[in-house]
């Protein structure tokens, strides 16, 4: 079609922390801004757009991207707020290079929930007339997921939970994650009642953190990086709102957004080395993985810590959910284990990880899922 | 690596909107961008089924309390499955959510998207969701709402320019005389220089007259690439070029004579779509204006008059129906403003004047538009060029 390719040049993550009590949200996205460009021999002088993802709701603040523009990078330059995980945003950059219009594109995501009530930002999305009324919100829909998930294809808690302790130690060995201390199966286990049938720690864990992922045009990323990443394939898909209508064992929204993406790769299945998936809980991870057909249905925890695709080596959502760019911090992560694979223990050189994917999702219940392939 | 400056030509090839009004008791945020999304999917000839992608676009959630609300009225309109974006940039968010929707076809992501915006106002506390909008520690105290700052920033050109408050009465007056033959239009009311100059003042010089109501409604746009576009429409509305830029908004180094983002964008538009002399190539402009006085500072930065000669190009009638360069022949915001929807509005009334289908007065012949938008306090800001 004579569209542009388009590759990730390079990516910057802050810290993910419980709270960055001593940061505002400015700070954290200066941070990132200003060390993405390291090495690349780009800079903001050559960025043609920024396009942010954040949450109106979440900061407290109406049209907050006004606000935060000059941290952003984006003074002069078009700005475009896209208010899904940063996933979508990175999507709608994509495109835009792909058309020929620009050619350098920035895209931030950034969270800061410690100072906010994540429940109402989850709960305000839920349909106000019927479910509203009635306490209907995230922590029921995962826990409802889970319960069917569960009643479908067996599993148990302790498998839950050791999913969960492998994904927090590898947060803190890769996923740029501060971590007091590692839990193991046992403290999941007894961490409380989460929503029934999970525990408090095999629900996402909401984080403050920021990151931003450099996208370039072919030549640029060329001369820009030594391993650009190219991005080979996109999809996107959004389930039904009305949660009783949705199945609630799979996600039907992930395997359309996979399937959309890898037929734009002109792939046949999940053929990657590397997964980067994001889930509200151990079992919507779980869920996601098969979804995105890297497992059959109730496979998923066979392939999750062991199996021939790396998967989650960042640690994924589970330990560290900076709601609006748990999604973008996957394409970060993907894209560094196939530029950098032996920083997180992969192998390198000839034999090296050549195909990723990095998933994102969003909404009550995962509702929405958007898919990227990449290749080196 | 042909064509590398050039995307894929995307046309619009269809348009619907909703009758706006001040309070729609008898349907919900659903329903409203139901009712747009119907008329644009009728105009286009096609039904959801053709439909590869769909942006939404809306004001600050605070404005109607459901955050996220994309994945909720995705139901109304038929889309579950479909890839869904939601885009939002305050007052310019229909504006945004076309320029997506726009990159996702030119992008080769899709070949028909969906782009629908809405707001319904009666549902929140507008001003109160606005005045959110400033610096938490450093900017709540004093900027309260939108309108207080617009006011200084009129009362500026009026000291260095030497503009006066009748300078944008008279934008007041066209835009509502306008708005009368526009059937989606919520006020339509003709008034008199004097009786806008007259009008009870709510943030001097900003006057009750100069500005726009406060209405529910939505928008909605096919966008289909060149070689599906003629089944929908034998005379589609081409992007000839589009953008939309900002300035960060540390207001003491802003200069608010010119909207620095908006000539800005013009300038890449414009070198887009070949215009040299905007005031005498285009046939027909739409403005967002959300006072009076911004449509004035939009002739000047739009390089329709020069710097600081919006008071004479106003006076003079040529930004009147029957001008050289008519501005808002819909009405404008004057005529009705669900905010988040106002920018899409804009896009669409362009369109239907190249289209040769505009059910405002159309302008005769009309073979090239201007459309402008822009949000945030007036640091978000773009325009358009289509052409038939």
């Amino acid at each position: 079609m004579g569209l542009s390719r388009v590759a990730v040049v390079a990516s910057a993550q802050t810290e993910l922390r419980g709270a960055w009590s001593g940061a505002q949200h400015i700070d954290l996205i200066s941070s990132v801004v200003a060390s993405v460009f390291k090495g690349t021999g780009i800079s903001l002088d050559d960025v043609d757009f920024v396009i942010d993802s954040g949450s109106d709701v979440l900061d407290g603040r109406s049209i907050s991207n006004c606000g935060f523009l000059g941290a952003l990078g984006a003074h002069h330059k078009e700005e475009a707020r896209v208010e899904e995980d940063g996933l979508w945003a990175a999507l709608y950059g994509v495109n835009k290079i792909r058309s020929g219009a620009s050619s350098v594109g920035l895209i931030v995501a950034y969270s800061k929930p410690s100072e906010s009530s994540v429940d109402a930002f989850w709960n305000a999305q839920v349909e106000p007339f019927y479910q509203r009324p009635v306490g209907f919100g995230h922590k029921a829909a995962t826990g409802i997921q889970a319960q069917r998930y569960l009643k479908a294809h067996g599993g148990s808690d302790r498998q839950l939970a050791e999913l969960v302790a492998a994904r927090w130690s590898a947060a803190e060995e890769n996923g740029g994650v501060a971590i007091d201390e590692v839990p193991n199966a046992d403290t999941v286990l007894e961490s409380g009642a989460g929503a029934t049938p999970l525990t408090r720690l095999m629900l996402a864990r909401p984080v403050d953190g920021a990151v931003a992922v450099l996208i370039a045009r072919e030549d640029i990323a060329r001369r820009a990086s030594r391993a650009p990443v190219f991005i080979t394939g996109m999809g996107t898909s959004m389930d039904r709102h009305a949660f009783g209508t949705r199945d609630g064992a799979t996600l039907a929204s992930a395997e359309a957004a996979a399937r959309m993406a890898y037929g734009k790769a002109g792939w046949s299945d999940a053929d990657a080395d590397v997964a980067e998936v994001s889930g509200s809980s151990a079992v919507g991870e779980l869920m996601a993985i098969e979804a995105l057909g890297l497992a059959g249905a109730g496979q998923g925890a066979s392939v999750a810590t062991s199996g021939k695709v790396a998967i989650n080596r960042s640690g994924g959502a589970l330990p560290a959910d900076p709601i609006m760019a748990t999604g973008l911090l996957r394409l970060a992560h993907a894209a560094r284990q196939l530029s950098t694979p032996e920083l997180y223990g992969l192998n390198g050189g000839a034999g090296g990880p050549t195909k990723a994917i990095a998933h994102g999702a969003g909404g009550v219940g995962m509702q929405s899922n958007c898919v990227f392939t990449l290749e080196v | 690596m042909a064509n590398l400056n050039k995307g894929r030509h995307v046309g619009i090839v269809g348009v619907g909107q909703t009758h706006h009004s001040r309070r729609r008791t008898d349907v919900s945020q659903a329903g409203l961008v139901r009712e747009a999304v119907d008329r644009a999917l009728a105009d286009a000839k096609l039904t959801m089924d053709d439909i590869d992608t769909v942006v939404i676009a809306t004001g600050p959630v605070l404005f109607a309390a459901v955050n996220q609300p994309e994945k909720w009225v995705a139901d109304a309109i038929g889309a579950q499955l479909k890839p869904i974006v939601r885009v939002t940039s305050g007052g310019g968010a229909g504006f945004a959510g076309g320029l997506a929707g726009y990159y996702q076809v030119a992008g080769g992501f899709a070949d028909r998207t969906l782009v629908v915006a809405y707001d319904k106002l009666s549902e929140g506390a507008l001003q109160y969701s606005i005045s959110t909008l400033y610096d938490p520690f450093w900017g709540r105290e004093f900027a309260v709402g939108i309108m207080g700052f617009s006011a200084a920033y009129w009362r500026a050109r009026m000291d260095v320019l030497g503009h006066t408050e009748e300078a944008a009465a008279r934008v007041a007056v066209k835009n509502r005389r306008n708005a009368i033959a526009n059937p989606y239009a919520h006020v339509k009311k003709e008034v008199t220089l004097d009786e806008v100059l007259e009008s009870k003042p709510l943030c001097w010089p900003i006057k009750l007259l100069d500005v726009p109501p406060i209405s529910d409604g939505a928008a909605a746009i096919v966008l289909a690439a060149e070689h599906v576009a003629h089944k929908s429409c034998d005379r589609p509305a081409w992007i000839h070029g589009i953008a939309y830029c900002c300035e960060a908004d540390n207001a003491a180094e802003r200069s608010l004579l010119l909207s620095e983002p908006l000539a800005l964008a013009a300038k890449h538009v414009y070198r887009a779509a070949g215009i040299t002399n905007p005031r005498r190539q285009f046939d027909v402009v739409e403005v967002q204006e959300p006072y009076t006085c911004f449509e004035l500072n939009y002739y000047e930065s739009l390089g329709l008059c020069p710097p600081g000669g919006a008071a004479e190009l106003i006076a003079s009638g040529a930004t009147e129906l029957n001008g050289d360069i008519p501005v808002n022949p819909s009405g404008g915001c004057l005529g009705a403003n669900p905010i988040g929807a106002c920018g899409l509005i804009r896009l669409i009334e362009g369109a239907t004047q190249v289209m040769g289908k505009s059910e405002n007065t159309q302008i005769k012949d009309a073979k090239l538009a201007l459309v402008q938008s822009g949000g945030g306090w007036a640091n978000l800001r773009g325009c358009a060029v289509l052409g038939a």
